[in-house]
């Protein structure tokens, strides 16, 4: 990887801890596309790179909210156990599909989201104006 | 207090299964499915759903990132150095940004979320 690669894959790390922060939304969407469109990363590497980042943000925010009590371990264990379940069929479902489809379904997952977040600000924003 | 009994079990798990699939067919966290439904269905606070939805995603995550590396996909590289700058930037970031309105960041994202899925399903 050039420095100027590394810079820019440090500085979207930035990004996308601040928006994921700020927002809650993860910063799983923002990553794979920033290394499929900028890195010119596969869709299957930059998708496995993703969710290795994810594991240490997480855990961080985990014990950040921990200390102020609101994790409910009662409900993350369950969720936890299913997850895993869920996610080692999801990524084998995923190696499995050629990448430039799996991009695909991911393009339409995230103009989805994209739409999503747009309506909720827009529709908070109305509802606030009007009273 | 809500006390979990056995259908919340099932119905967390549930929850836990929805986004694990998604977690690890697109690569995301599934915070995007959890946090929603842990308040909608499992009846947390939004503050609850979302500090949960973190402690689950850990193991989720760790789990899909195992069985991408065990097919060669993971770049350790490229991800030290996103969660290097994602780590240390999350709270600097976040009290610059706070300053902007929540809805205008959320419009903005939103917007921002369109442009690149239309990058990706364009190029």
């Amino acid at each position: 990887m050039s420095a100027e690669a590394a810079l820019a894959t440090a500085a979207a790390g930035v990004a996308v801890g601040a928006v994921s922060a700020l927002l809650g939304v993860g910063g799983g969407l923002l990553m794979v596309p920033f290394m499929v469109l900028l890195l010119g990363t596969d869709q299957h590497v930059a998708e496995g790179t993703s969710l290795l980042v994810i594991v240490p943000t997480a855990l961080a925010g985990t014990i950040a909210h921990a200390r102020n009590r609101f994790v409910s371990f009662r409900h993350a264990a369950p969720l936890a156990l299913g997850g895993v379940a869920g996610v080692a069929l999801g990524a084998t479902i995923a190696l499995g599909t050629a990448p430039e489809h799996l991009r695909v379904v991911f393009g339409v997952f995230l103009g989805a989201m994209g739409v999503r977040t747009l309506w909720q600000a827009v529709r908070a924003d109305g509802a606030r104006s009007s009273g | 207090m809500r006390a979990p009994g056995v259908s919340t079990f099932l119905v967390a798990g549930a929850i836990g299964i929805a986004a694990g699939l998604l977690s690890g067919l697109l690569g995301v966290g599934g915070g995007i499915v959890m946090v929603p439904l842990l308040v909608a269905v499992v009846g947390l606070t939004q503050h609850e759903a979302h500090a949960t939805s973190l402690a689950a995603i850990a193991p989720i995550a760790a789990v899909g990132a195992l069985r991408f590396a065990l097919a060669g996909s993971v770049d350790l590289g490229v991800a030290v150095l996103l969660a290097a700058g994602s780590l240390a930037g999350a709270p600097l970031g976040a009290r610059v940004l706070r300053r902007a309105s929540d809805n205008a960041l959320k419009a903005a994202f939103g917007a921002l979320m369109i442009a690149v899925a239309a990058g990706l399903l364009l190029a």
